[in-house]
C-alpha cells in the first residue's frame, strides 16, 4: 500500500515541499528511505522504527520503501521524522489517510514516541500556508511560532499518538503555556534613550540623519565620546518593524534554533566583536546557520573598532552591502540570504585614539597611513555619512549647554517617521525605497536641487573636492536632510551640511597626509 | 629610486675626489658608532664635520689599522659606481659655495645630474625644520609656507623623513618648484613606501642627495646627518614645530653656527610643539608667518621676487584678496577655526542654526579657505589660486 504526506525541508531560509512517499509489500524485511537524503534524515529509520513501536503501534516486518520527493532536492534535518512515521503508519493502515493530503507534519521523533521541535518552524508554516494546506501538526514548543501566521490551523501533538488522534479527525494536545515575559524583548524596561548622550550635538545629528535615509554612517573620535553610546541608541530611532519585516526576521531567529514568541516590533541590533571571521559575518559555515549580517537584516550592524577588523572579514561585506543579500555556496548547499541592514561603524582617528586632537598621540606616522589604510576601500565606498566626536571639553556655561543640544528618543523617531513617510511617498513608483538607495537615475529624477545648490555642487566637482560618485553621495545626503526640514527641494544649506559630513577622501583612499 | 633611465649616464659627472668618496665609504663602515652617537646631536654633528683622517683617529677604534687599509685597496671607480647619477666633493669647483661653509671634505652623491643640483642652488635655498610628531597645524604651516616660497622661485630644502618635511616637498611641488631632498639613506637605497610616491613626484625637475654611497642604510643618524646637510646647504633656516632640546633644536643652533639667518614659525601659547620656535623667537630669532617673511630675512630676494611681478603675491598667500569677498558668517567662522576650533561642534555657539554653520564650513571649503585634515577636522588653508 501507498501513503503520502506533506513536509517541508529547510534551504538557508527558504522552504521546499517535500513528499514522503511510503510504500509497504510483503518481501524481506527492509526499511529504504531514498531522495538525497543526508545522515540525519537517515538515521530517521532507527527513530521512527523505535518511536512506531514505542507509542503503541505496529512496525511492519516487511519492504518498507521511503522515497521523499522531489529525488532531486537535498533533504536535510530530523523535521521530516513524524511525515515519515505517519506515512508508514498509513501505509500499513494504523491511520486514517483521509486527511495525509490537507495537513502538513513537522517535527522530530523522539525513541519513545515523543515529538520534539524543530527549527524554522515559522518559515515552515508560512510555506505550508502558501502550499494551500489547511493544517499544521506539530509539537508544542514552537507552536506558538507558527500561530502568528494567519490562515493556517495549528495541531500541537507532544506525541506521535496525538499526531495520529489528530490525522484520525481527532483534536490536538492543548498548546503549552508561553514562556515566562522576560523572554519577551520587544518591551525592554530600560530601552536606551538618545537623550542620555551628552554633549555631541554634531554625531546625534548624523544618526538622525542616517536613520531618517537609511544612509550607512561612520563615527570616528577618541575613546570615551560617545560613539558606542550612540550606536546602541539608533535602533530606538528608527521606525519600528512593519508585519512583513517583523515575519522576516522571526524567520531567521527561528532559523537558528531561537524560540520565537511572538512577533518584535523593535529592530535587531547585532555588534559583533572585531575578532569575529568573514564566516562568522556572513554565515554559511553549516547549513541553516547565519552569520551576523544576516541577523541584521532589517536592523542595525555596528561595527565598533573598525581598524580592528581583519580585512578578508570587512571584504565580504561586499556582496550584502551591495545587493542586499548574500548568497553562500558550498559543496553539499548553496542558499540566499537577505541582508538588507543599515552600517553603523566607529573608529579611534588613530591607534592610540587621540590623533590630531591634543599632542597625546603618540602614534607615527606608519602607525598612522597604516590604520587609514584598515578602513579604507570598498566599505568606505558605501558610507554615506562620518561625524568626528571630539572629547567634549568642560563648557563655560554648563547649565544652557546641557540643557539643548540633546534630543530625545521620541522627538527624533517622530521625525524619522516624518522623512521616512515623504520618501516613501516620493519613491512609490521607483525600486528603491530609502534615499540611501537610491542610484543615479532615481536621484536624478527626486533630488530636485535649486539652482544655488546646483552650482554648489558644479564648483565642488570643478574644485576636485567630489568625485562623481561623491557627488552623488552627497546629493543623496542632501536629500534626506531636505526631507527631514520638510522641504520639496534641496537648497543650498542641505547640500552644504551634506558635503560637512562626506567621508574623508583621505579616509576613503588611504592616501597619505 | 632614481628615475634616471639607464641611457642618462653620461650625465652624471663625477666630479669628487678619491679623498672624498673614500670618506663617503668610511661613513658607511662607521654606521654604527655614529648610530650610537646619535643621542648626543652635537657631538653627532661635530662627527660628520671630520675628514677621513680624522673620523678615522676618533670613531674608529680598534679597527683603525683595518679599515684604513681596506680604503685604500678600495678601487674609487668601485666607490663611485656604475650608476647615474653624480657625485661631488666640496673640493670641486661646482660644489654649491653654501657647502663649503660646512667644514670638512666630504662627497655628495647624487640622484639626478650635477647640473640639476647647480642649477637649484643657484636660487635662494630655504631649509624647512620640523619634528616628527607634527600637529596638522604644524604641517599645514609647512606646506603653505613652502608653497609660497616655491612660487616665488627660492629652492625648498628638506629630508623625505617625517610629515611636516614631506608637506613642505608636497606645497612646493604643488607650486610648480623644485626641491632639493636630502636623504637619510643612501642614493641607491630604497626610499619607504610612505614616501615612494612623492619621491617620484620630486625627481621630475627636483633633486635628491645623501653623503652615503650606493644602498647603504643611515639607520637612526641618518635623519640627522640629513637635517644637517639641508641646513647646510640653505641660505635660511625656518623651524616649524620643534619641542625643547629636540633634534630639530640642535639643527637650528647648528644653523646659527653656520652663520645663517634663521627663522621660526610661532604656535599656539602652552603647546610643547611650539615651545622650540617660542624659545628661539624670545631668543631673537624672526618670527615666520609666510614667504613675504622669508624674502625679507635674505638680502637679495626680493629683487629676483619683484622680478618675477610676485612681491605682492606672496603676502596675499594669507588669502588675503579671498577673504574680501567672504559674507559676515562666513568670515567669523573661518575667524573661528584660527583661534582652534576643528570639529563642527567646537565651532557652533548657542543660538545658531546648527545648519547654517556647517553650510559655511562648506562653502569655505569649497574656496580653498578650509581644508579637512585627519578624521575631518578642519585646518586653515589658503586658496592656492591667490597665490
Amino acid at each position: 500500500m501507498l501513503a503520502r504526506t506533506h513536509t517541508f525541508t529547510l534551504e538557508g531560509l527558504l522552504t521546499r515541499p517535500v513528499t514522503v512517499e511510503v510504500d509497504v509489500r510483503p518481501g524481506l524485511p527492509a526499511f529504504a528511505i531514498v531522495g538525497l537524503v543526508d545522515t540525519a534524515v537517515r538515521e530517521a529509520r532507527e527513530r521512527v522504527r523505535t518511536g512506531i513501536l514505542n507509542s503503541g503501534f505496529e512496525f511492519p516486518a516487511r519492504r518498507i520503501t521511503a522515497n521523499l520527493a522531489p529525488a532531486d532536492l537535498p533533504k536535510a534535518g530530523p523535521g521530516l521524522d513524524l511525515a515519515l512515521a505517519c506515512a508508514v503508519l498509513g501505509a500499513t493502515g494504523q491511520l486514517s489517510r483521509e486527511h495525509l493530503e490537507s495537513h502538513a507534519l513537522l517535527g522530530e521523533l523522539a525513541l519513545d514516541g515523543a515529538l520534539r521541535a524543530s527549527a524554522g518552524t515559522l518559515a515552515v508554516a508560512q510555506a505550508a500556508r502558501e502550499a494551500g494546506l489547511r493544517t499544521l501538526v506539530l509539537a508544542g514548543a514552537r507552536a506558538r511560532e507558527a500561530g502568528l501566521i494567519e490562515g493556517l490551523d495549528v495541531a500541537v501533538a507532544e506525541r506521535l499518538a496525538s499526531a495520529v488522534r489528530v490525522l484520525n479527525g481527532g483534536r490536538g494536545d492543548p498548546l503549552p503555556e508561553a514562556s515566562q515575559p522576560r523572554t519577551q524583548r520587544a518591551e525592554r524596561s530600560a530601552e536606551p534613550d538618545l537623550a542620555d548622550v551628552r554633549g555631541q550635538p554634531h554625531a546625534t545629528r548624523a544618526l538622525v540623519i542616517a536613520a531618517a535615509g537609511g544612509h550607512n554612517l561612520l563615527l570616528s573620535g577618541p575613546p570615551g565620546t560617545g560613539k558606542t553610546m550612540l550606536a546602541r541608541r539608533l535602533p530606538s530611532i528608527l521606525p519600528p518593524l512593519s508585519v512583513e519585516e517583523a515575519i522576516e526576521v522571526a524567520r531567521i531567529e527561528s532559523v537558528m534554533g531561537a524560540t520565537v514568541e511572538g512577533l518584535i516590533r523593535a529592530r535587531p541590533y547585532r555588534a559583533p566583536h572585531h575578532s569575529i571571521t568573514a564566516a562568522g559575518l556572513i554565515g554559511g559555515a553549516r547549513q541553516g546557520w547565519v552569520g551576523e549580517a544576516v541577523l541584521a537584516h532589517n536592523g542595525v550592524l555596528f561595527l565598533d573598532e573598525l581598524s580592528e577588523f581583519a580585512r578578508p572579514t570587512l571584504d565580504a561585506l561586499r556582496q550584502p552591502l551591495e545587493d542586499g543579500s548574500v548568497l553562500i555556496a558550498r559543496a553539499r548547499h548553496s542558499a540566499i540570504y537577505p541582508t538588507r541592514f543599515m552600517l553603523l561603524a566607529a573608529t579611534n582617528p588613530c591607534p592610540c585614539g587621540y590623533a590630531g586632537a591634543s599632542e597625546r598621540c603618540a602614534c607615527s606616522e606608519a602607525d598612522l597611513a597604516r590604520h587609514r589604510r584598515r578602513i579604507s576601500g570598498p566599505l568606505m565606498d558605501r558610507i554615506d555619512l562620518h561625524a568626528t566626536l571630539a572629547a567634549a571639553r568642560a563648557p563655560a556655561g554648563a547649565a544652557q549647554r546641557d540643557g539643548e543640544g540633546r534630543v530625545s528618543s521620541q522627538i527624533a523617531r517622530s521625525a524619522v517617521l516624518r522623512a521616512r513617510e515623504r520618501q516613501a511617498a516620493r519613491l512609490r513608483a521607483e525600486p528603491a525605497s530609502l534615499n540611501a538607495h537610491m542610484d543615479t537615475s532615481v536621484l536624478r529624477r527626486h533630488a530636485q536641487p535649486t539652482v544655488e545648490a546646483v552650482a554648489m555642487l558644479e564648483c565642488a566637482a570643478a574644485g576636485g573636492l567630489l568625485s562623481a560618485r561623491g557627488r552623488d553621495r552627497v546629493l543623496r545626503v542632501a536629500r534626506t536632510i531636505a526631507d527631514l526640514e520638510e522641504r520639496e527641494r534641496v537648497e543650498a544649506r542641505h547640500l552644504g551640511a551634506a558635503i560637512a559630513l562626506r567621508p574623508d577622501s583621505a579616509t576613503a583612499a588611504g592616501g597619505a597626509r | 629610486m632614481s628615475v634616471l633611465r639607464p641611457g642618462d649616464a653620461g650625465t652624471g659627472q663625477r666630479d669628487a675626489c678619491p679623498s672624498c668618496l673614500r670618506r663617503g665609504r668610511l661613513l658607511a663602515e662607521l654606521s654604527p658608532v655614529l648610530d650610537r652617537l646619535a643621542g648626543d646631536r652635537a657631538r653627532l654633528f661635530a662627527a660628520l664635520a671630520l675628514s677621513e683622517h680624522e673620523l678615522l683617529d676618533a670613531l674608529a677604534g680598534r679597527r683603525r689599522r683595518e679599515l684604513a687599509e681596506s680604503l685604500l685597496r678600495v678601487d674609487t671607480e668601485e666607490l663611485a659606481g656604475t650608476r647615474a647619477g653624480g657625485q661631488i666633493c666640496r673640493h670641486a669647483a661646482v660644489c654649491p659655495p653654501a657647502l663649503r661653509r660646512q667644514g670638512a671634505d666630504g662627497a655628495l652623491f647624487l640622484a639626478g645630474p650635477t647640473a640639476r643640483l647647480t642649477a637649484l642652488t643657484a636660487a635662494p635655498v630655504v631649509a624647512i625644520v620640523g619634528c616628527s610628531d607634527a600637529s596638522d597645524y604644524g604641517i599645514e604651516s609647512a606646506r603653505r609656507l613652502a608653497r609660497g616660497l616655491a612660487a616665488c622661485g627660492l629652492t625648498v630644502a628638506a629630508p623625505l623623513d617625517c610629515a611636516i618635511q614631506a608637506a613642505a616637498h608636497e606645497g612646493a611641488l604643488e607650486a610648480g618648484g623644485a626641491c632639493l631632498a636630502t636623504l637619510s639613506d643612501g642614493i641607491d637605497a630604497p626610499v619607504p613606501a610612505l614616501r615612494r610616491h612623492l619621491h617620484t613626484r620630486l625627481m621630475g625637475n627636483g633633486c635628491a642627495v645623501s653623503e652615503l654611497p650606493g644602498a647603504v642604510r643611515g639607520r637612526r643618524w641618518g635623519r640627522h646627518a640629513a637635517v644637517r646637510l639641508a641646513v647646510g646647504l640653505a641660505a635660511v633656516t625656518v623651524v616649524v614645530e620643534a619641542r625643547t632640546g629636540s633634534a630639530e633644536m640642535a639643527a637650528a643652533a647648528h644653523a646659527r653656527e653656520l652663520g645663517g639667518p634663521l627663522g621660526a614659525v610661532p604656535g599656539r601659547v602652552g603647546s610643547r610643539l611650539a615651545a622650540g620656535p617660542h624659545e628661539l623667537i624670545r631668543a631673537g630669532t624672526r618670527l615666520v608667518r609666510d614667504a613675504a617673511d622669508v624674502l625679507d630675512m635674505l638680502p637679495d630676494a626680493r629683487g629676483c621676487a619683484a622680478a618675477r611681478g610676485l612681491g605682492a603675491g606672496a603676502r596675499g598667500a594669507q588669502g588675503g584678496p579671498a577673504r574680501a569677498t567672504l559674507d559676515s558668517c562666513s568670515r567669523r567662522v573661518l575667524e573661528r577655526v584660527g583661534a582652534g576650533g576643528d570639529t563642527p561642534d567646537s565651532l557652533a555657539r548657542p543660538g545658531e542654526d546648527p545648519t547654517e554653520l556647517l553650510l559655511a564650513l562648506s562653502r569655505l571649503e569649497l574656496r580653498g579657505l578650509l581644508g579637512r585634515g585627519d578624521g575631518g577636522r578642519y585646518v586653515l588653508r589658503s586658496a592656492a589660486s591667490a597665490l
